[in-house]
């Protein structure tokens, strides 16, 4: 049979294929160029002895129209399409033990060369933590080093716009790992920043064009967040969910893990605190984490504050706040001022974005 | 032959005189009620009957016609029973027709011929209270709340009869007058902490600012709300009288003694619009909302209301009253009262600091059922925390409510003298000659304009709460930056913001 097609839409076909695992398709891929592989099984020889006869039958199935389909979606969204036997295939990868076998991307391959941290958290996280993650992700984007999320709600998200935030110039492009397929945004209200990521940034997927974001590929892409990082950052995790699943999958694989310490007793801060507990590396600020890369940090102490500075009353709240949620009570009480006081500074500081409010529970967005 | 007798009829919480004109004449024997009764009154007929038959009368044999005269509107209730009763006697010449005339009949009547009171027995009183008002006895507390100059109260139609056919003495009945007590109320200074909350309630009684509240089980959410009435002013005289009236036509038990509290009323959340407004088929009877006409109206768990029933309120509390118009007729009844409404933030009611892991469309439409117009009404929303158990256990108590008024009160009157109305009441128009900004307060809230922070209607609203806490703190008139940005803040979003990125 004569080749047609280029060598990336067999892939990118084998990708495609009904019931696909990450597991068969690493094992396809193991076997030959991808073209072969393709080739064998429209021959109808069972290449594997890890396929059933309800996924033989599924896969014997597909025909060409699956790979003109699949190549067709893959050019409309301009993705690349690489396997385990490419060259922009990230070396860090290679030696996986669960690595993809094909990676669907749009943007820059040269990202995977990069520095690169791996900051995760939750998706209901704290206004602070959600400052902490932005401000970390602009301060890493600064010092040249790859920001690697998952594009999540809550600190994912908010790490990539703080990387994003920089200019293309002084900022290093990010990396998003997401579960769907790349012309699949989720969450909806992610699409912007979903798009700028692909033009400045890499954003990749082991997800064929057309998959919806089903539960269980979250966790599977947490697998390909932790093996890329170098260092792994949790910025927010509740004892349990989704970051914790990626902490273990760094762990596995002697990536260094570090946690951003929070407020006890607070849920969004349950797991982070108990990472600490078990020994992880706090992270206060960004050179911590520039530490535990063995990057030079010194250039990084003069981080300039952006926002309007300080008046006095203000200031006497903002210490009055400290670092945990507090209700305006709390904060009229230990700053002594009344509660109409308190109530104006806030708000003033609202405006300035130095605090947040959630739910009526009051946060000081300082590091 | 012919009698015309009278009785009254309620209209909403207004009691009216009508005429019962009764006529016994030749034909088959029959008994027909015309004059547009409704289903209560034309069962009177069973009743008088039976009545005038227990009382040892004859029931005449011939053709009975009973007209309800008055406008063409429709009457409902049975307190017309006696009238129908007295006006056949009188018909029949059994009752002398000048004593008939000096007196208004309003009872329901037994089988056997004993009289009760029906709902409403203080403004039907009312309406005819230039005339010796015949009554239960055992309404005649109720009925004094009209306070009628002659009340004759009396137990049976027999006892009826013979004062008016033998001229005997009225039963000496002893009657206590309606008087106005002062009662107790929940004092707010069982409330710890909250100091936010505290503020709130303040500036919501002393403007009467409808308030929104949104916080999680367990924050004193009930509790405050249930301390307002003891922070408004005591009801004067004439406010009392008219509350205890509007009960008494709500069909409730009203005694003499009557509460100078003000009214608090907290339906339950399975309330139809008909009991919330007023209304209901037949004659129309007030809702809730003219019972705590006055006072306050609580609305608890705010979202558990059907979206009908919470936006049937925009228009009244815009008003001060609420018109209730059928095909027949159309009815008035009063609807001054304060709004205050609690709710949940989202389904889960979790208390601890950012504890709630809602998904953010499940918050948005949580609170998506709340009207945005109904959302603009509440002047002051905040949103409460759930207290520590340091501050429940241990923080001293807070003002107590007589403190309290004493305060509202000022700020009543000072905003009386000013512009004749209370400061939520203040018309957009006037607002600059009460309640002028100053440079910088205007500057301020341009740019929240500006940004999308504030409606139109939102930012005439925050100048009036902004009046409210420039009054509470001896102000002068233009009202300062301080003020407007404090105001700004009682009034914060309620629905979950997405952030997109």
């Amino acid at each position: 049979m004569t080749n047609r097609y280029p060598e990336w839409t067999y892939s990118a076909a084998l990708a495609a294929l009904p019931l696909q695992t990450p597991l068969r398709l690493r094992r396809l891929i193991a076997l030959d160029t991808a073209s072969h592989v393709w080739d064998m099984l429209q021959a109808g020889e069972r290449p594997l002895v890890g396929v059933n006869d309800v996924v033989w039958r599924a896969w014997h199935k597909a025909d060409a129209s699956l790979l003109v389909s699949t190549a067709e979606a893959c050019i409309d969204s301009s993705m690349t399409v690489v396997s385990m036997r490419d060259a922009p295939y990230p070396p860090s990868l290679l030696g996986d033990p669960s690595a993809p076998g094909v990676l669907f991307m749009i943007g820059d391959a040269g990202a995977f060369h990069n520095r690169r941290v791996g900051i995760i958290g939750t998706r209901h996280a704290t206004q602070r933590g959600k400052y902490f993650a932005q401000l970390l992700g602009k301060q890493l984007s600064a010092a040249g080093v790859s920001v690697v999320s998952g594009l999540a709600r809550g600190i994912d998200v908010e790490s990539h716009v703080g990387a994003l935030s920089l200019s293309a110039q002084d900022g290093c492009p990010p990396i998003a790992i997401v579960a769907s397929g790349l012309d699949m945004v989720y969450p909806p209200e992610h699409e912007r920043i979903w798009g700028e990521i692909g033009r400045r940034g890499l954003l990749i997927s082991e997800s064929p064009p057309g998959t919806p974001p089903e539960p269980h590929r979250f966790p599977m892409r947490n697998r390909i967040l932790a093996a890329l990082s170098e260092v792994l950052v949790v910025v927010e995790s509740r004892a349990t969910g989704g970051s914790m699943i990626t902490v273990r999958e760094a762990m596995k694989r002697d990536i260094t893990v570090l946690a951003v310490p929070g407020a006890p007793g607070i849920g969004p801060c349950e797991g982070t605190n108990n990472l600490l507990r078990d020994g992880c590396g706090p992270v206060t600020d960004v050179t911590d984490v520039l530490v535990a890369l063995g990057l030079d940090h010194r250039h990084m102490t003069d981080w300039c504050e952006g926002r309007p500075a300080l008046q006095e009353d203000e200031r006497t709240v903002m210490t009055a706040l400290g670092r945990v949620p507090r209700s305006m009570d709390e904060i009229s009480l230990s700053a002594t001022l009344s509660v109409v006081n308190v109530a104006v500074i806030l708000g003033r500081l609202e405006a300035k974005g130095w605090v947040a409010n959630t739910n009526g529970w009051w946060e000081a967005l300082v590091a | 032959m012919y009698a015309a007798i009278r009785s009254a009829t309620l209209f909403g919480t207004r009691g009216t005189p009508i005429t019962v004109e009764a006529h016994v004449g030749k034909g088959l024997p029959g008994f027909t009620v015309v004059g547009l009764p409704d289903e209560g009154c034309r069962e009177s007929r069973d009743r008088v009957r039976a009545a005038l038959l227990s009382s040892g009368f004859e029931w005449p044999l011939r053709r009975i016609t009973i007209n309800l005269a008055g406008g063409g509107e429709r009457k409902g209730g049975a307190g017309m029973d006696l009238a129908i009763a007295v006006g056949l006697l009188v018909a029949e010449g059994i009752v002398p027709v000048e004593a008939a005339e000096r007196c208004a009949f309003i009872a329901e009547l037994g089988l056997d011929g004993s009289l009760r009171p029906t709902a409403g027995m203080a403004p039907l009183v009312d309406a005819v209270s230039e005339f010796e008002v015949v009554v239960a006895a055992s309404a005649a507390a109720e009925s004094m709340l009209a306070r009628p100059s002659r009340l004759r109260p009396v137990t049976s139609l027999l006892e009826l009869v013979e004062v008016l056919v033998d001229g005997t003495p009225w039963p000496n009945v002893a009657v206590p007058s309606a008087h106005v007590v002062v009662d107790a109320i929940a004092d707010m200074a069982d409330v710890r902490g909250q100091s936010n909350a505290r503020l709130a309630l303040e500036v919501a009684a002393s403007g009467f600012h409808h308030m929104l509240m949104m916080g999680p089980p367990g924050a004193g959410k009930s509790m405050l709300a249930r301390r307002l009435p003891g922070l408004l002013p005591r009801l004067t005289e004439d406010e009392a009288f008219t509350c205890a009236m509007v009960r008494s036509a709500a069909g409730m038990q009203v005694s003499s003694a009557i509460a100078s509290s003000p009214p608090f009323r907290s339906p339950h959340h399975n309330i139809s619009m008909a009991a919330m407004v007023g209304g209901g088929s037949g004659h129309i009877r007030p809702g809730e909302l003219s019972l705590a006409s006055n006072g306050v109206l609580f609305l608890d768990e705010m979202g558990e209301f059907p979206p009908t029933v919470l936006d049937s309120l925009r228009q009244p509390l815009e008003e001060g009253v609420v018109n209730i118009s059928r095909a027949h007729s159309s009815v008035t009844m009063p609807a001054r009262c304060l709004l205050v409404a609690a709710t949940n933030p989202c389904p889960c009611g979790e208390t601890s600091p950012l504890g709630c892991m809602c998904a953010i469309a499940i918050r948005q439409r949580y609170v998506r059922r709340f009207s945005g117009p109904l959302i603009d009404r509440f002047d002051i929303r905040i949103k409460l925390v759930k207290p520590s158990t340091a501050e429940l256990t241990g923080g001293t108590a807070g003002e107590s409510s007589a403190v309290i008024a004493e305060r509202v009160a000022r700020v009543h009157h000072l905003s009386i003298e000013r512009q004749g109305c209370l400061n939520s009441a203040i018309p957009a128009d006037l607002l600059d000659d009460v309640a002028p900004l100053s440079r910088d307060a205007m500057s301020w809230l341009r740019g929240k304009l500006d940004e999308g922070r504030l409606s139109g209607r939102g930012y005439h609203r925050v100048r009036r709460v902004a009046r409210t806490l420039a009054d509470m703190n001896g102000a002068e008139i233009v009202v300062n930056t301080e003020w407007v940005e404090a105001a700004f803040g009682m009034r914060v979003p309620i629905t979950p913001i997405i952030e997109r990125h």
